[in-house]
């Protein structure tokens, strides 16, 4: 059985002209669509299809919204407006309890920084027994004369 | 012992291609795969620390804080194990956080910048540095997260920002001529209060189309095009699999961000003119100190270097930096030459700025 042709270390592909031609066909096209998107026709053109979207749906969403509202209603639940509401309402609670929170952070910080202040010989090793006697050493030693 | 061979028929080798391409056309990639954890939430917005992978003697005592744009999913800065530029800096010793501002719903169509860079920000702020028991911090902003960054370092700068790094960071709109989006939203074609009246934040499929309308036989063709050409390469599938993930998880933009940037900045270029006034205050970019690095990207179609540029005559920072590098708006982070020119860049400048 014949081995497939070599070229330049790869095995011969029939496709690999083809892919050729059509990359170059590609920026080609691509370059053509970027010059286009970037003129005032193309902005003009999707403006107003975009607005022609908005004005033709606006009733269609406006009688939607209301039957909506009214649907929700007269099921006594609460409408998107309410909801949006309580989001917010939510959204300023949780900045309160935020400030809160780092109120509580920093007393905390204070509070340790004040006890380590408070307890300047924690770190240090013990005084000799000798020279200097704490408190209740010394009541111990009266308790046994 | 004679060598196992495959022999895979033209049948088979179709059969199995469109397999794959069925596969990553219809599933989500493993994406956002580094470690992290949630410390801090506010409506949509939450703060992630990642979890360090060097010890606290080995690590910038300095923490990084990556801002991304509002309107696309963050983790396109860990968007895969082995080729993320999250996983990358946490092994080079940062304390890395990352703000994800989530995805705002109808609640949410009045969020403005000032709300975002004046409540989000210095709350997210304030979280990392008692976290991080440190008063000063680096900001990372990308794209809009860039715009986000500059009004907060203008506004708010003198509250321990000691590095600020601006990725392809859309602050200048002076050049109409070099701004498609300018164009599309010039007022004459494009009524921004009929749009918001109608879906109340900007819809994430309608910016995503505007995104990739700037290049559609690239985005709409190409990008698949290519695709098939690599289907037997694991590699470059796996790549193009967590891209499409990422490109295809649109998020709205708040209606009243939209507004401003369309109003405010694209029509009337009021940051750069320091004429923008967030919640009562200018926005002064000459009051930005802290060190500056500007990483513009050649091939940007979406922020040309026009917009990128002029910001580094602007500010008053004596330590600052316009970084080039080759690629596109989101290639020059997460593409192949990434890692090789981008990230190993913003961690030599950073580094010695954050001890």
């Amino acid at each position: 059985m014949a081995e497939e042709p070599i070229h330049d270390g790869k095995p011969f592909d029939p496709m690999e002209p083809w892919r050729e031609v059509r990359d170059v066909y590609m920026n080609a096209w691509g370059k053509t669509m970027v010059d286009m998107v970037n003129t005032e026709a193309y902005a003009q053109a999707t403006g107003a299809m975009l607005d022609t979207y908005l004005t033709v749906s606006a009733p269609f969403r406006e009688v939607l919204e209301k039957a909506m509202l009214k649907t929700l209603e007269q099921l006594a639940m609460p409408s998107r407006a309410d909801v949006v509401a309580i989001a917010e309402r939510m959204t300023n609670i949780e900045m309160r309890l935020d400030d809160l929170d780092a109120k509580l952070d920093n007393i905390q910080r204070l509070i340790v920084q004040a006890g380590t202040a408070s307890r300047p010989h924690a770190g240090r090793a013990p005084q000799p027994s000798g020279k200097k006697q704490t408190t209740k050493a010394k009541q111990a030693q009266r308790g046994k004369k | 012992m004679a060598e196992d061979t495959v022999i895979t028929d033209p049948v088979t080798a179709a059969a199995d291609r469109l397999k794959t391409l069925t596969k990553v056309m219809t599933t989500k990639a493993a994406i956002a795969q580094t470690p992290k954890e949630l410390v801090w939430t506010l409506n949509k917005s939450k703060l992630y620390r990642y979890i360090p992978v060097l010890p606290k003697e080995k690590r910038h005592p300095i923490p990084l804080l990556l801002v991304f744009a509002l309107m696309n999913r963050p983790y396109i800065l860990d968007l895969r194990r082995g080729h993320s530029f999250v996983e990358y800096m946490l092994n080079q010793g940062y304390d890395l956080y990352l703000l994800d501002w989530g995805a705002p719903g109808p609640e949410d169509k009045n969020l403005r910048f000032d709300d975002y860079t004046l409540d989000y920000m210095p709350r997210a702020i304030r979280k990392l540095k008692a976290i991080s028991g440190v008063k000063e911090f680096s900001l990372l902003g990308w794209c809009i997260g860039a715009i986000l960054t500059t009004i907060y370092a203008a506004l708010r700068g003198n509250e321990g920002l000691r590095n600020l790094i601006l990725l392809t960071a859309p602050l200048d709109f002076s050049n109409k001529q070099d701004l498609t989006f300018a164009r599309w939203t010039d007022e004459r074609y494009f009524d921004v209060d009929k749009v918001l009246a109608a879906f109340g934040n900007m819809p994430g499929e309608m910016i995503d189309y505007g995104a990739k309308a700037l290049k559609p036989v690239e985005n709409y063709i190409g990008n698949y095009v290519k695709l098939w050409d690599n289907i037997d390469d694991p590699r470059m599938v796996d790549g193009w699999h967590a891209m499409n993930t990422w490109v295809t998880d649109n998020v709205p933009l708040a209606g009243g961000v939209f507004r401003q940037l369309i109003v405010d900045l694209y029509r009337h270029d009021k940051l750069m003119r320091g004429e923008l006034v967030i919640r009562g205050e200018r926005v002064d970019i000459s009051r930005i100190h802290a060190n500056l690095l500007t990483v513009i990207a050649e091939g940007d179609h979406i922020t040309p270097s026009c917009q990128s540029e002029p910001v580094m005559s602007k500010v008053s920072s004596a330590d600052k930096e316009l970084f080039r590098v080759k690629g596109g708006h989101i290639g020059i982070m997460a593409g192949s030459g990434a890692s090789k020119f981008t990230w190993p860049h913003i961690d030599d400048w950073l580094a010695p700025r954050s001890q």
